[in-house]
């Protein structure tokens, strides 16, 4: 007589039906190697609950406690920080960045998950070289933003350079994207486009953003990327370019392909 | 389970399988601080869709989907970011490497941590959780036989892993 094995484990986890259980009752009263069998699978569950029941007393951080008594927010809340931006994103909630189409609305909310204006001339001068301007309504990156969104390739960066660009693609526009990270007096992570003949800042996020009840959130360098990477899966039209696909773009000046 | 299914009911509730999520997190991440992260998400996500529980459901199994996936969302976001954030984040990830420096003995633990993804989360949520394969099925979408092969794969593995076979060398 054969028994599978799942069967004999489907025994042991109360998983039979009764007349299933009384052929396995049957078979381990004939034949001791089944008895053996499914004392062993016992043991083993045994072993399993044990070694883990410990982990239920642990005190559970306050962190997870307060989330479970955390008022729900309504859908129409504000994205003021990071760390409910990803959530937000993560949640697929209608939100502030998920709702709307991406472009315009994501560069005119300024609030402090992006840089407004006001506050951006201040930040973003770095070795009295303005990085992003205010070209009619639309942030644009000069100085040696531009330079290096135009010049260097993901992944390159110069031990002096404060900009690393992190990937290139192509946009569902046709547009080139490039997502970089500054690390300067204010360290931020932003994407930025080609589009008539400029780099406009399509997305920009900075790690120590205010939150709306006045206290300083932190993010973690690992928090701060998910509104990009939201941005850029919402914008990719296929895969990111490759380092020789980005060379071919840079000799074209980063023209968006003709369709 | 049968809840009164109001909110600040049900949220109690949710506080009360707190130690339960982040066991079954860990066993998924592998990782305390991901799987603190991860529940945490998954908190914040089911409290955004509450009415999407069917309160003739389990709770706990509701939840522990919603963990699982909170984790494959990371996880796919982090395929995305180590490509965007390459040389922002280069090295930031290289925990998973003490697990191959265990000592002789090997716990349950670091033996479940060996599993393959599939069928360490069988036996997470049927061995260590207790679900009914059923549920587990459910939280897996999975049908009910292809848990139970990963189960008894898992097994095979668990007792192959903690209780080597007679004259083989420790």
């Amino acid at each position: 007589m054969t028994i599978p094995e799942e069967i004999l484990m489907a025994y042991v986890d109360g998983e039979l039906e009764p007349v299933a259980c009384a052929e396995v009752e049957a078979a381990m009263r004939d034949d001791p190697q089944f008895e053996k069998r499914v004392a062993q699978h016992r043991e083993l569950r045994a072993k399993i609950q044990r070694a883990y029941a410990p982990e239920l007393t642990e005190a559970v951080p306050e962190r997870l406690l307060a989330a479970a008594r955390k008022p729900v927010r309504a859908a129409e809340s504000h994205v003021v920080d990071l760390k409910e931006a990803r959530v937000a994103i993560a949640a697929k909630a209608p939100s502030a960045l998920s709702r709307k189409p991406p472009w315009r609305p994501l560069v005119s909310m300024a609030a402090s998950l992006l840089i407004g204006v006001g506050v951006g001339f201040f930040a973003w001068r770095h070795s009295d070289s303005i990085m992003i301007q205010n070209a009619g309504g639309a942030l644009v990156a000069s100085g040696p933003l531009a330079r290096g969104l135009s010049d260097q390739l993901a992944g390159d960066r110069s031990p002096a350079s404060v900009l690393a660009i992190g990937l290139s693609f192509v946009a569902k526009s046709g547009d080139y994207c490039r997502t970089f990270t500054i690390s300067a007096d204010v360290s931020s992570a932003g994407l930025a486009c080609r589009h008539a003949n400029r780099w406009e800042i399509r997305l920009l996020t900075q790690p120590g953003a205010v939150s709306a009840d006045g206290s300083e959130y932190r993010a973690a360098s690992s928090a701060l990327a998910p509104a990009i990477i939201a941005a850029v899966e919402e914008q990719i039209s296929g895969e990111p370019l490759d380092r020789n696909a980005e060379i071919e773009a840079r000799k074209r000046k980063w023209q968006a392909a003709t369709r | 389970m049968n809840a009164t299914g109001t909110p600040e009911n049900v949220r109690d509730q949710i506080a009360a399988l707190l130690p339960r999520l982040r066991r079954f997190a860990r066993n998924l991440a592998r990782n305390p601080h991901d799987a603190d992260d991860v529940v945490q998400i998954a908190v914040e996500r089911a409290l955004m869709k509450l009415d999407q529980w069917r309160s003739d459901a389990r709770l706990d199994s509701w939840m522990f989907k919603i963990v699982r996936n909170a984790w494959i969302d990371e996880l796919r976001s982090r395929g995305r970011r180590d490509r965007i954030f390459l040389a922002a984040e280069a090295g930031e990830h290289v925990g998973d490497a003490t697990l191959d420096r265990e000592s002789e003995l090997m716990s349950v633990q670091s033996a479940m941590a060996r599993l393959p993804e599939d069928q360490r989360t069988a036996v997470s949520l049927v061995l260590v959780e207790g679900l009914p394969y059923k549920e587990a099925a459910e939280v897996l979408d999975i049908p009910i036989g292809t848990l139970t092969s990963r189960l008894a794969r898992g097994r095979e593995a668990l007792q192959a892993m903690l209780e080597p076979p007679q004259g083989t060398a420790l």
